[in-house]
């Protein structure tokens, strides 16, 4: 009986309250923010819903069905087999990528560690134009060298071979500069100190006093470098490509290769262009869903280890 | 918080710990960028040209339209980046936590299919028919990816490509500028009744201003190198689109249809100018970066 009259007050206070305009922006303000969100959210999210429920769709499915239907688990089987049948390299091509962008962040980080550590923690003649030119190399788009190395390697006799890729992957200026700052505080400063002052060779306060603090700055390197050179087009295209050295190429070539197989004569106006691929529509879908997961993989698996950094928007 | 310069000790072990990048920096960095340069200045038979290969390609008539496409694209991307990114982070900066945070998540996703992936991704987008977007295609009257691509869709076809895969991490780099205002700052405009979009648009906004001319900057820096997109859609497009749409394009056409690696190179070189003033711009003219 009590809570009957107050819903009653309740209910007799809101109305009685009087009605202004100004009342609705707040929530017509709200409505708007919700509408542009859920907008935005949509746009990212559609290409990959679809990508994920293509890959259980036959080509009847693809062709006849909306275009966000589900088919079946089975299908992703089928669809896996004439994957693999169709692009017989995709092993070779999954393994080559590993190979390169494994590489490459390991070198990134055998090498880009303890630059940092060098540049943050010694004085040595030329630091300051060296962190200045690190500055620089990291703010320079990364397709900008890549014809200049081709031309590199072709005098070098380099191109075609896996280090023509491997080496420039393993230059991140970025984590010598994400290294160096994170090693740039007094307290790895103090840390470092007290090492030496016990008796650490400069070798040792590195190696068991500071590296062991700096897992976080090792884990961001290995990401934003393993997705950079994963996802990297333009690099292997210049040095294996043109040559035809298709044991060579990465994923990232394999998917080229889908379109040029599918190319045939040419002639008539752009407007009528109909896409044609190596394979059918939801066996591409699924090469492209297989080319991205090392990558979420290594986000996943790394995150375990990042504390701060570009990617805490994300997960925190 | 930077340490001063007496915290350091001088000593040659620094060289010990910087060496190794040293070297691959020169060798990957330096060398490619002093060896593409000596190639622009010089013949086939190595004799010093001068500028001549630079105004010979742009002579050439391909060049100049290839930088005319990429400005019209890189226009588009920019103020894209900006209005969307910019709007949507300061939208969810008033939401809470653990919504916003799921919310980046979905937007940083489609980073993973950068490069070539996102470019087959987005012609299965662009073709009516199969396309989860049909009923926006038939809507703009496209019959077939072709009309998609023809004409003056293709810059915007290229930065809707661009804009799927890299607005994402923007977002985050936007959205930690944000989080770094400090709380009194906020509270100080409540107090003064700012409501919620005189905050985000006069206080917010100049607060994070440095990261946004930082997003425009390098995002023009990367838009001139323009690759993947221009050279796939002219495989797929059986070669209808020019495979010299963009300068990069056009340069690895003439290096490797053509062999002609001296104008090859003097493209790069005019590029990789682009490229050092805009890393230079920042370094030296904003406060972005700490030089101690």
């Amino acid at each position: 009986m009590r809570s009957f009259d107050i819903s009653i007050t309740l209910n007799i206070s809101v109305r009685s309250r009087p009605w202004s305009p100004r009342r609705l922006v707040p929530g017509l303000r709200q409505l708007i923010a919700w509408c542009l969100l859920a907008a935005a959210g949509v746009f990212f999210a559609l290409p990959v819903v679809w990508l994920l429920l293509e890959t259980t769709r036959t080509q009847a499915d693809a062709v006849d069905g909306s275009a966000l239907g589900f088919g079946s688990l089975g299908q992703v089987h089928l669809n896996w087999d004439v994957l693999t049948q169709t692009a017989g390299e995709l092993g070779t091509w999954v393994g080559n990528s590993a190979l390169y962008s494994g590489s490459g962040a390991l070198i990134a980080v055998a090498l880009g560690i303890p630059a940092g550590y060098g540049l943050a923690t010694f004085d040595f003649v030329g630091r300051r134009p060296l962190l200045i030119a690190t500055m620089l190399a990291m703010l320079i788009p990364s397709n900008a060298l890549v014809l200049p190395l081709a031309l590199e390697a072709h005098a070098l006799h380099l191109l075609t071979s896996p280090l023509a890729v491997i080496l420039p992957y393993g230059l991140f200026p970025f984590g010598v500069y994400i290294a160096y700052l994170y090693f740039n505080t007094p307290r790895i400063h103090g840390l470092v100190a007290a090492a030496r002052s016990d008796g650490c060779s400069e070798w040792q306060a590195f190696r068991y006093v500071a590296l062991p603090l700096s897992v976080p700055a090792v884990a961001i390197v290995v990401v934003l470098d393993f997705i950079a050179s994963w996802t990297n087009y333009f690099l292997p295209w210049a040095m294996y490509w043109s040559y035809d050295v298709t044991g060579r190429f990465p994923v990232a070539l394999g998917i080229a290769e889908q379109l040029a197989a599918g190319t045939t004569g040419g002639g008539y106006p752009l407007r009528n262009l109909e896409l044609q691929t190596a394979a059918p529509l939801s066996v591409e879908a699924l090469l492209i869903l297989v080319s991205c997961v090392p990558v979420v993989a290594v986000v996943v698996i790394a995150q375990r280890w990042i504390g701060s950094g570009r990617l805490q928007g994300v997960f925190v | 918080m930077t340490a001063s310069a007496g915290v350091r000790s001088r000593s040659r072990a620094g060289y010990l710990f910087v060496g190794g990048y040293v070297a691959l920096l020169v060798l990957v960095g330096i060398w490619p960028a002093v060896y593409a340069f000596d190639l622009a200045v010089t013949s086939f038979g190595g004799a010093f040209t001068g500028l001549a290969n630079f105004v010979d390609t742009f002579r050439a008539g391909q060049l100049v339209p290839a930088f005319v496409h990429i400005a019209v694209f890189t226009a588009i991307w920019l103020t894209t980046l900006v209005v969307v990114v910019v709007g949507l982070c300061l939208v969810t900066h008033t939401l809470s936590r653990r919504l916003g945070a799921a919310f980046r998540f979905v937007c940083y996703l489609p980073a993973a299919f950068a490069g070539s992936a996102s470019v087959l991704l987005w012609l299965f987008m662009l073709q009516p028919g199969p396309s989860p977007w049909d009923f926006v295609l038939r809507a703009l009257g496209r019959q077939t990816l072709g009309d998609s691509l023809a004409g003056g869709n293709l810059p915007v076809a290229f930065a809707l490509i661009a804009f799927w895969c890299g607005a994402g991490g923007w977002i985050l780099v936007i959205h930690g500028a944000l989080a770094n205002i400090p709380n009194e700052v906020l509270e100080a405009a409540a107090l003064d009744r700012a409501g919620p979009i005189k905050t985000a648009l006069w206080i917010k906004v100049p607060l994070i201003k440095r990261w946004i001319v930082y997003m425009l900057i390098v995002t023009f820096a990367a838009g001139t190198q323009l690759f993947a997109e221009p050279q796939l859609v002219s495989e797929a497009s059986k070669g209808m689109v020019d495979a010299t749409w963009s300068p990069n394009t056009l340069a690895t056409f003439l290096a490797f249809q053509h062999d002609n690696f001296n104008e090859a190179a003097a493209i790069s070189v005019d590029l990789l100018v682009v490229a050092v003033v805009c890393a230079a711009a920042l370094v030296f003219r904003t406060r972005l970066f700490s030089v101690d």
